[in-house]
């Protein structure tokens, strides 16, 4: 095959691909336009003009109506002239309706033309209409979004149908909105080809499309098919510098404010975010180690009662008994606590062996005079503990014995620190609310030995007197608060001998658990 | 908008030309409306007699094919047509809302042969008055088909003319 017979054939190709294209897009868009009409126009047959020499009409026959295009016959007769037949083509439908078309290829415009329609001889639809009046043009093409650069605008162009004569006769209708949106406005402009649409929100995309009509002064018609929307994005807002400048002031001034107040709040602050948690290990290691013999000696009877974790209003007193050392006196800063401690001669060989050496350090404290006239007459009428209103079944003693460093050993070298905290009491507690009690407790050095005995080792009231050698000390311990009042010693006219230590309690037992006339013993 | 109509002839045409196809959609419209108005006049307003008017169908292929002096001879044959029939129904009106309305398009047509005038498109010596068959005219019967006639002929010849006069061409480009 020689080159000229090539070209030609792909000349050939290419015009039959080309009308093909054409062909089905053409095809495409009378489908459009007959389904507008079908929608539009309530008279029939329904006409349309695409350009200025063409005429188009049509009509929907139902499926038990439909026949042959040789069944039907189109006339049309223009004003003043002779009539016509038009050709008709059948086409199916939808439903398994057909359409029925007549195109005319010349046309005469501002002038009535009469159309009637027969099948089989029978007058099926009639019309009268002005071609220049039915006009459905294409959509308008290359539909463009471009930026005007001013914020919230966009600036639609397109190109308008090429129509000879009616360019400045037809109007569009702009349709525009937020992508995704199915809310939009609508904006009419005539006789041109571009339109800045306004008010549109910064940096937002926008879908737009777009139709035309002739605009029924000179012609008429049909509103077009839309055309395809359009989408972009309108260009992102500017900070207002002024706006800019004022939040970062006001910024800068609350924050300030704010630093000033924390500033002057800043203890109370420290204080409710990390209250200092009291450490009481090193108060109360005595009454931890009379709690620990006390637990030792009794045989799991405290947690048969129930009665002793249970009981709030009562508070159970504890007497806490020590062995008065009848050795050298003890330098001065050897000083029992609060709760003090008597120290005993008599158990002196056992509560040595339970005596912790960490009672060293213990520091001096005020000591409290007791009335002498009271401590005699205990001691010489002394009520057996039994009968003692303050001992009571539930009540617990603790009786301390500490090692007797008589002058040896430098009690002073006793470090706090390294004093067990003793006893704890009794019922209805929990040891670590025992122990805040004890907070109040001090610690002195220099003792001599300290015993402990628990009340409950003698549950029936028959708590061993001491003897003459003890001076004790009862304390009640409520579980809120410790009550401490020293009690006498067996040995009150040995008082001025030995050294005995009182302290000043904070608590007491209240009145109504001290027996009528019973003084009050001290603790040395 | 209002044209200065000069009765007297000879008179220099305007300098600039009117191709603003706004002045023209203006006369249509008061056609229109005047034609609308009418309609619906009882025995037909009393006017009586045949009226000549001229063929208003425009078919673009053969009038392409005509040059601008045949389109606007076309024209100004069909404006003098018009003029004379108005003229007629002036005189045979009674009713002062009807003489206004005809009174009205009267002047419309005087306003656009100046609008002609401004085009470049003189006046042409009219052809004798067509004669009752030409295929150039048609007669009518009534006031309402005379106005409904009127309105085609602006609609349809006279907007050709002026929307593709030389004249407007040239100040597009």
């Amino acid at each position: 095959m020689t080159n000229d017979n090539l070209n030609k054939l792909l000349v050939f190709c290419v015009l039959f691909c080309a009308q093909k294209t054409s062909i089905v897009h053409g095809a495409q868009a009378l489908e459009t336009k007959v389904a507008l009409l079908l929608h539009a126009e309530p008279e029939n047959p329904k006409c349309f003009a695409e350009g200025m020499s063409d005429l188009t009409c049509f009509w929907e026959e139902d499926e038990e109506r439909t026949g042959s295009a040789d069944q039907y016959s189109f006339i049309y007769t223009y004003q003043n002239e002779n009539s016509s037949e038009c050709s008709i083509t059948a086409l199916p439908a939808a439903g398994g309706k057909r359409l029925y078309f007549c195109r005319l290829s010349q046309t005469q415009l501002f002038v009535p033309l009469d159309i009637r329609v027969f099948r089989d001889d029978l007058l099926i639809h009639n019309r009268s209409l002005f071609i220049e009046l039915v006009f459905l043009l294409d959509p308008p093409a290359n539909l463009t979004l471009t930026s005007t650069g001013t914020q919230g605008q966009l600036k639609a162009s397109w190109l308008p149908p090429s129509l000879k004569y009616m360019g400045d006769s037809m109007m569009y209708e702009v349709s525009y909105a937020m992508a995704g949106s199915h809310i939009g406005k609508v904006e009419e402009v005539q006789a041109s080809s571009e339109l800045i649409l306004r008010g549109l929100q910064s940096g937002t995309k926008y879908k737009v499309r777009i139709r035309v009509k002739l605009d029924g002064i000179s012609y008429s018609g049909y509103w077009s098919a839309w055309t395809d929307p359009v989408l972009m994005e309108t260009m992102p807002g500017d900070l207002d510098p002024l706006i800019v400048s004022l939040s970062l002031i006001i910024s800068l001034v609350l924050t300030l404010l704010s630093l000033l107040v924390l500033m002057s709040h800043r203890r109370f602050l420290l204080k409710k975010i990390w209250p200092i948690i009291p450490t009481p290990e090193s108060k109360f290691q005595v009454f931890i180690y009379i709690f620990c013999e006390w637990l030792g000696h009794s045989t799991g009877g405290l947690w048969l009662r129930p009665a002793y974790f249970y009981s709030e209003e009562f508070p159970a007193p504890l007497e806490v008994l020590s062995e008065v050392s009848l050795g050298p006196a003890l330098p001065s800063s050897a000083l029992p606590p609060k709760a003090s401690e008597a120290l005993g001669e008599e158990d002196e060989d056992e509560k040595l062996k339970r005596v912790d050496s960490a009672l060293e350090g213990w520091r001096e404290t005020p000591q409290e005079h007791w009335p002498m006239d009271q401590l005699r007459a205990i001691h010489q009428h002394p009520a057996p503990w039994t009968q003692s209103s303050l001992l009571e079944s539930h009540d617990a003693y603790v009786t301390l014995n500490a090692q007797n460093h008589s002058g040896e050993e430098l009690l002073d070298d006793i470090l706090e620190e390294t004093l067990p905290l003793q006893v704890l009491f009794a019922s209805g507690r929990t040891s670590s609310e025992s122990r805040s009690d004890l907070g109040s407790f001090q610690q002195s050095s220099g003792l001599g030995r300290l015993s402990s005995q628990s009340s409950f080792e003698y549950p029936n009231h028959t708590w061993p007197p001491k003897g003459p050698g003890y001076t004790y000390m009862a304390v009640a311990d409520s579980g809120v608060s410790m009550d401490y009042s020293p009690m006498s010693s067996s040995k009150i006219d040995d008082i001025g001998k030995g050294v005995i230590y009182t302290n000043e309690y904070k608590n007491e037992i209240p009145a109504h658990r001290r027996p009528i006339g019973t003084p009050i013993p001290f603790a040395f | 908008m209002c044209v200065c109509v000069c009765p007297r002839a000879g008179l220099p045409s305007p300098v600039r030309p009117i191709c603003d196809p706004r002045v023209l959609d203006r006369f249509i419209m008061e056609a229109r409306d005047t034609e609308t108005a009418l309609r619906g006049c009882k025995a037909g307003c009393g006017v009586t007699g045949t009226f000549v008017v001229p063929l208003t169908n425009v078919d673009f292929v053969v009038w392409e094919t005509k040059d601008t002096e045949e389109q606007a001879l076309e024209v100004q044959s069909g404006m003098s047509l018009f003029g004379q029939a108005l003229g007629a129904v002036r005189e045979s009106v009674s009713r002062v809302a009807v003489q206004i309305l005809i009174d009205n398009n009267k002047s419309n047509i005087h306003s656009l042969g100046q609008v002609l005038r401004s085009l470049h498109i003189q006046d042409l010596p009219l052809p004798p008055a067509p004669a009752v068959g030409d295929l150039v005219t048609r007669k009518v019967s009534s006031l309402s088909e005379l106005l409904h006639v009127h309105t085609n002929f602006l609609r349809g010849k006279v907007r050709l003319l002026l929307t593709n006069a030389p004249a407007c061409q040239q100040n597009s480009t």
